[in-house]
């Protein structure tokens, strides 16, 4: 297949040792960045990003305030530390406790599960999943195993001053690490979250946000739990986290969630690709915790916007519109997969990174705990994968999606059965080719099989295409 | 009708007092391991339910919530079964209020499946007499326990949670075993997920070669008779008045208690209060890899290795199975026994690998 085109006056991807060159025009020609900007290149030195090498991005201004953004996060969390605000860890919980902690002042909280692209960011040579291998947790674990070596070592993130984490409808894999976790002295709060069900007939119900719907038992049950928690962190920041307090933080973080919705509106719809699959994904992770800076999230994708914005009004993609459409199904444990797609001839029109009930806005007419239940609540993966599956379905459609991926994730326990239920949805309700693809924390070895799979994907949504 | 259940941890007298036949799968002849789906990470005892869940016509499947992996299954079978299928949610955590919340809510909806499949909301005394039988009959099995392990005590567990029954009295199971010669077989634990039928010669392959299972702590193993209402519980459940006392005195009968509360307002006011000492005996009872914290299990288990002189543990643990995998190194850590990490898969346990590795264990250890 030969790879697609790109117009002249299309934005391109940078190389890492593009960026830097493109950094000094920038910085000579005045480009202000926030305190955590430089070159993106000093990560490798600083952290050892060494897949940064292997990455293309985005070269505008925006992007590489993204990239920082996020490559800074230790070092914010430490700074934060040193500045005497407290730390909680926020885990297997996308989106919902994260919520209450901002609600708070003088605590921060962050997602140590985000220590699964670890290994991928610094190809391998952090050696956590060797080290959680020596802690028992083999390469049958989700690479989010990594996170237990992490907390061990130390040097990842600061140890939180409280640890959280959901128990009940989450992956094993998780919840097993977590758990050795806790034996190994990181004490941790457990919450339930109930596997959600559609009401009974005549049962009492609530609505969730992404057109879902619970019984009313089941939101009372992670109310009274979020409650719990809610009193948890009150007593850490020394000041009750009342009605008010949270209902402000929910309205902060339905301004980042509009935020991402204008944006994905603004790329996903688009002709062609505005901006590219890499910088979104990373900009849709941080509606989970705000890659523990909700202000400067709000910054970050209010640039991304406006640059998304300036390239739609001149008709200046980064992916042409020739490009396939696909909808992306699980985040890649690799990030260079979003590469390999673009550079193939496809491009992302949808996605689900396993927390679109992040992504939805949590009803602020409500009383905000209950408002916060239901968001929870509405978890994709909390639910039914058939669940899923329909709404995944349904932004297909709503995305005019030619194409569908479903990214496995190596030994993540949710994926021996939710691809294929996903799958015969999308055959059913849409008709549209699927793959599934298993990518590894480092696909390189795996790059031509993983092409030649994404080619003959694109090829057949091509040919029916063409039909 | 019969009404499968995939997890000792729903409590089959509540299906049993809707009139129904309450049969735990790891005895079922229709569970069968078949060649697993191409995918990797499918957990063969999970694909095994599935597969029954697809196949059964006459019967009821419950899925529970206590692993990712049976969650899930029910999510491949929920439109598509041919039996009716019902998804339990198991509280992992069970601490507070909203865990027994959660448990007692299910109980109620599984309530109400069972009567659409044909079965009868239980009366008091309905459910009095099974939540009865089935406590005596546990704490029966339970006190045969100690003394006498392996096959013949997994069978007879097995054939409980199958059809509720007990040996009476004067079976052999109840006969205290003497103690081995120092120079005797070695006594091991059993621990980690479900061994159903088709995987009880790994019982045998360990007797051959020269051990001896004292505790046998898989899922529907002892571990899985916890779940007990304490006799204060009925009586405070109860109707004042209610002449059942001398039946829960009397606990070595597993016949019936006679003469419950029948009135229609003892009625209304004992079946809430008995459906939550259900409850609360479950929350309280269960003892498992999947809670959080799941100190309860090593709290348990702590108690019995040390009693009964384990002198290694046998981890049985399905093929993706992350929640008992996991626990091999806090086992070893917490036991200081060694610990042989034993992989069921779609092959019977007594396969040549197992062999080999259980008698290489066992020589270890003598």
């Amino acid at each position: 297949m030969k790879r697609p085109e790109r117009p002249a006056n299309a934005p391109r991807k940078l190389t890492l040792a593009e960026w830097d060159a493109c950094y000094d025009r920038l910085s000579e020609a005045g480009l202000r960045e926030p305190e955590y900007g430089g070159r993106l290149s000093r990560h490798i030195g600083l952290q050892g990003d060494l897949r940064l090498r292997q990455l293309r991005f985005d070269e505008s201004p925006a992007a590489l305030r993204l990239w920082n953004f996020l490559l800074t996060e230790n070092q914010r969390l430490c700074q934060a530390r040193a500045a005497g605000e407290r730390l909680v860890g926020a885990m297997k919980d996308l989106g919902t406790l994260p919520v209450m902690a901002y609600s708070l002042p003088g605590l921060r909280a962050f997602y140590p599960d985000g220590a699964w692209w670890t290994p991928c960011l610094m190809e391998c040579s952090d050696g956590l999943l060797q080290q959680a291998e020596a802690l028992g947790i083999d390469a049958s674990f989700c690479p989010v195993r990594a996170m237990l070596a992490a907390f061990q070592n130390g040097l990842h993130f600061p140890r939180p001053d409280l640890l959280i984490c959901s128990a009940g409808a989450v992956c094993d894999d998780f919840s097993a690490i977590a758990q050795r976790l806790e034996k190994m002295g990181f004490p941790i709060v457990w919450w339930e979250m109930p596997r959600r069900r559609p009401p009974e007939p005549r049962e009492p119900a609530r609505v969730l946000p992404g057109n879902l719907v619970a019984p009313r038992i089941q939101v009372e049950c992670v109310r009274a739990e979020l409650e719990r928690i809610g009193k948890l962190l009150g007593k850490l920041a020394g000041q009750p986290l009342d009605a008010q307090l949270l209902a402000g933080g929910i309205q902060k973080a339905n301004q980042v969630r509009r935020l991402l919705a204008s944006l994905r509106h603004a790329v996903y719809a688009s002709p062609g690709a505005p901006l590219p699959a890499l910088e979104m994904l990373v900009a849709e992770m941080l509606a989970i915790h705000f890659c523990s800076d909700r202000e400067e999230t709000i910054r970050v994708l209010t640039d991304l916007l406006a640059e998304a914005h300036a390239r739609i009004r001149r008709g200046r993609f980064v992916v042409p519109t020739a490009a396939v459409r696909v909808f992306w199904v699980n985040p890649p444990a690799d990030l260079r997969a979003m590469n390999l797609l673009e550079d193939w001839g496809g491009r992302i029109c949808g996605s689900d990174y396993m927390f679109t009930h992040a992504l939805d806005l949590i009803p602020e007419e409500l009383p905000p705990l209950e408002a916060l239940a239901r968001a929870a609540l509405a978890d994709p993966m909390a639910g039914s994968t058939l669940d899923r599956a329909r709404r995944i379905a349904a932004e297909c459609r709503a995305h005019r999606a030619e194409a569908l991926v479903v990214s496995r994730i190596p030994g993540a326990s949710h994926c021996a059965r939710e691809g294929a239920i996903i799958h015969a949805v999308a055959r059913e309700l849409l008709g549209i080719p699927a793959i599934e693809l298993e990518i590894p924390p480092v696909c390189d070895a795996m790059l031509p099989a993983l092409g030649s799979r994404i080619q003959a994907l694109l090829e057949t949504a091509k040919a029916q295409r063409d039909r | 009708m019969q009404v499968f259940f995939t997890s000792p941890w729903v409590p089959a007298e509540w299906i049993k007092a809707h009139g129904l036949e309450p049969c735990g799968v790891w005895s079922a002849r229709e569970f069968g391991f078949d060649s697993l789906p191409l995918s990797a990470g499918v957990c063969a005892f999970a694909n095994a339910a599935v597969r029954l869940a697809e196949e059964q016509r006459e019967s009821a499947v419950i899925f529970s919530t206590h692993c990712d992996q049976l969650r899930r299954g029910f999510d491949a079978v929920a439109n598509a079964a041919s039996a009716p299928v019902f998804l339990f949610n198991l509280p992992a955590t069970w601490q507070t209020p909203v865990a027994r919340q959660i448990f007692d809510s299910e109980l109620e909806r599984l309530g109400g499946f069972l009567v659409a499949l044909g079965g009868h909301p239980p009366s008091s005394q309905e459910l009095l007499q099974a939540m009865t039988h089935y406590g005596l009959a546990r704490r029966r099995l339970l006190r045969a326990a100690a003394g006498c392990a392996g096959r013949r005590y997994a069978e007879a567990v097995a054939r409980f949670h199958w059809d509720g029954s007990c040996p009476p009295s004067g079976d052999p199971l109840f006969r205290r075993q003497e103690e081995p010669s120092p120079g005797g077989s070695v006594p091991l634990a059993l621990i980690g997920g479900p061994l159903p039928r088709s995987q009880w010669e790994l019982l045998d392959t360990i007797e051959r070669a020269g051990g001896r299972v004292v505790l046998n702590a898989t899922e529907a193993g002892e571990r899985s008779l916890q779940p007990a209402v304490p006799r204060e519980a009925l009586r405070a459940a109860l109707a004042p008045g209610a002449r059942v006392c001398s039946q829960l005195e009397a606990d070595e009968r597993l016949d019936p208690p006679e003469g419950a509360a029948t009135s229609a307002a003892a009625e209304s006011a004992c079946k809430p209060a008995l459906r939550q000492a259900l409850t609360r005996a479950y929350i309280e009872g269960c003892v498992d890899v999947f809670q959080r914290p799941n100190t309860r299990l090593y709290a348990w288990l702590k108690k019995r290795l040390a009693a009964r002189r384990a002198r290694g543990i046998v981890l049985w643990h399905y093929v993706a199975c992350d929640l008992w995998r996991a626990e091999a190194q806090p086992l070893r850590q917490a036991f200081g026994l060694p610990v042989l990490l034993l992989e069921a898969n779609d092959a019977a346990s007594g396969c040549l690998r197992n062999v080999g590795r259980i008698e290489a264990f066992l020589e270890a250890l003598r």
